[in-house]
């Protein structure tokens, strides 16, 4: 599968969800995105993510590189449910259960586990979005989005930015084992010290940049007012390039239609909830003393 | 006609102690290709960048004396018109990038200046074909070799097309295959374009053949302006700044102090090449 780098990760370089112009994929991912805010139902939410994982496929993205987030999967799910056994929010008439002679309570692991199933939803939604479109995809949704071109640029030199600053922080920490340092066998303090003293020359480096950025900017007559010398408005010509289809406009209403059909079922009618799940009030009965 | 003509120029830095212009007087034609020379910290930066207005615009300090370009004084120009008259390629291409695509890069400029699209898509081919980056437009300009970013960063100049073209050692930075190709599109462009080019460079041999004249720059003042055969003939002026003539020069240059030839002094190997073959072949028809 041919992909292509961006500067936040990898994206096929063919997909048929390249068909559909950049803002619909920007509206999918809002949509995509928010929508689990609105479900605390788990089997909804695995649902979700099962559709999630077949859009994956459909988009031609590798879904072996998904590995990759795997460990922040179990560091989200260990410290949420650690905090819940340790602190759990307790409430009079919860089911108590005894595990490995720790004492723990059902429905509070079980509205952690909802949380975390939700949470996963909104993350792999998200990677779906920067899985199938690259920063120029980001930049011509907000355009087109009338977005002013100031706020698209900065947001992009912002991603740019994040990008140099990892690279900067590589490159000095290369300087430092180059001359001999080894931080393996430092302690978690010293360690600690060590990434402070490494603010200093990533500070210097950043205001370096800024400084280069801001020349280069001057050098090709940007002004963040976003007039032209000609008077004219500023002419887009990466923008001109994308047009919004019958097959876009047709989508987005799709997305619309489908977040305020599950936006007001949850909000206004109460649906997706714990309390209507099959799982929840099963378990719940089964452990019920 | 004049393109640039800067008269008395005197530039401190903020906090500086000492000034980095001590007095500038340079005049450029129209359509000429300047040299810039000089050993490190003798201020030619600075000085092309008050040609380009980013001092005083972008730089804080005491300035003195007139730039003018195309008659009007930099200083009273905004950054829009400055960049329609004067664009600049910095030493550092990576440092002047904006952008998340080559493309965009290309772009950003003609953007700016407002001009129409179908424009901006002619400029865009063009660039693309006369710096040999037309199969990179969709990448990232972080993700090329040095010699393609530097030749990314001359078309992001080119694009907006401007009546000057100032390059500030453009290959401090690139590989030996990088440095060629830059100078192979510095000599197109003299030869296709009537744009006024002023390069700063250390390259002497490379720059020598290209340009009309060199400046020699030292101490914050022009020291020289010549053509290039004026400035590198005198290899003991070069020397006393610590400035090197291509050895070809310095090798015949020598020889003529020795009597041993009379002839032009070649300031590039092919020249030399031509003038060391009738050297020995006089000296093998003597008696």
């Amino acid at each position: 599968m041919r992909r292509r780098k961006t500067l936040l990760g990898m994206v096929p370089l063919e997909s048929p969800l390249y068909q559909f112009h950049p803002l619909t994929r920007m509206i999918g991912l809002v949509v995509l995105a928010v929508l689990p805010l609105f479900v605390l139902m788990p089997e909804a939410n695995l649902v979700f993510l099962a559709a999630l994982f077949v859009l994956f496929a459909y988009a031609r993205v590798d879904i072996s590189r998904l590995r990759i987030y795997l460990p922040l999967m179990v560091t989200v799910a260990f410290f949420m449910f650690a905090i819940t056994v340790l602190a759990p929010d307790r409430r009079p008439d919860d089911i108590r259960l005894q595990v490995l002679g720790v004492t723990v309570y059902y429905q509070p692991l079980m509205r952690t586990f909802a949380s975390y199933i939700r949470i996963m939803a909104m993350l792999f939604a998200t990677i779906f979005y920067f899985s199938t479109n690259h920063e120029r995809d980001m930049l011509v949704a907000l355009r087109a989005a009338r977005v002013p071109f100031a706020v698209s640029y900065v947001l992009g030199l912002s991603i740019r930015s994040a990008a140099m600053f990892l690279e900067d922080l590589t490159t000095v920490r290369q300087a430092e084992q180059a001359r001999g340092l080894d931080d393996s066998g430092l302690s978690i303090k010293d360690k600690l010290k060590m990434y402070g003293l490494y603010l200093i020359p990533l500070f210097t480096m950043s205001l370096r940049r800024a400084d280069e950025i801001s020349n280069a900017l001057f050098a090709r007559g940007y002004t963040i007012s976003g007039r032209t010398i000609t008077g004219g408005p500023r002419p887009d010509y990466v923008l001109s390039q994308y047009r919004f289809r019958a097959r876009d406009a047709v989508a987005s209403g799709a997305l619309i239609v489908l977040f305020v059909g599950v936006a007001a079922l949850g909000w206004r009618y109460g649906a997706f909830q714990l309390a209507d799940s099959p799982l929840n009030r099963w378990l719940a009965g089964a452990l019920q003393p | 006609m004049a393109a640039v003509v800067i008269r008395d120029l005197h530039w401190r830095y903020e906090n500086a102690r000492e000034p980095a212009l001590r007095g500038c007087d340079l005049e450029v034609e129209e359509g000429a290709f300047l040299g810039i020379i000089g050993p490190n910290e003798a201020g030619k930066t600075t000085l092309v960048s008050c040609i380009k207005g980013l001092i005083p615009h972008s730089a804080h300090g005491v300035y003195q004396g007139s730039v003018r370009v195309f008659g009007g004084e930099v200083r009273q120009k905004t950054a829009l018109q400055l960049a329609a008259e004067v664009g600049m390629v910095f030493a550092d291409p990576e440092a002047q990038f904006t952008a998340m695509t080559v493309e965009e890069e290309l772009l950003l400029g003609a953007e700016n200046m407002g001009l129409p699209l179908p424009l901006i898509a002619e400029r865009l081919a063009w660039v693309s074909e006369l710096t040999g980056i037309a199969d990179l437009l969709q990448k990232s300009p972080y993700d090329i070799s040095g010699g393609q970013k530097q030749r990314v960063a001359i078309a992001s100049v080119l694009a907006m097309q401007p009546r000057i073209l100032i390059l500030d050692e453009p290959t401090s930075m690139i590989d030996p295959l990088g440095k060629r190709q830059v100078f192979e599109i510095l000599r197109r462009l003299r030869t296709e374009t009537s744009l006024t080019l002023i390069v700063v460079e250390h390259n002497i041999e490379d720059l020598a053949p290209l340009a009309d004249r060199l400046a020699v720059v030292a101490e914050g003042r022009v020291a020289r302006v010549g053509t290039p055969r004026e400035i590198l003939e005198d290899t003991g002026f070069l020397g006393a700044l610590g400035l090197a003539a291509p050895e070809v020069t310095e090798l015949f240059a020598r020889l003529r102090a020795d009597g041993l030839h009379n002839g032009a002094v070649p300031l590039a190997l092919d020249e030399a090449v031509a003038e060391g073959r009738a050297l020995l072949a006089g000296a093998r028809g003597a008696p």
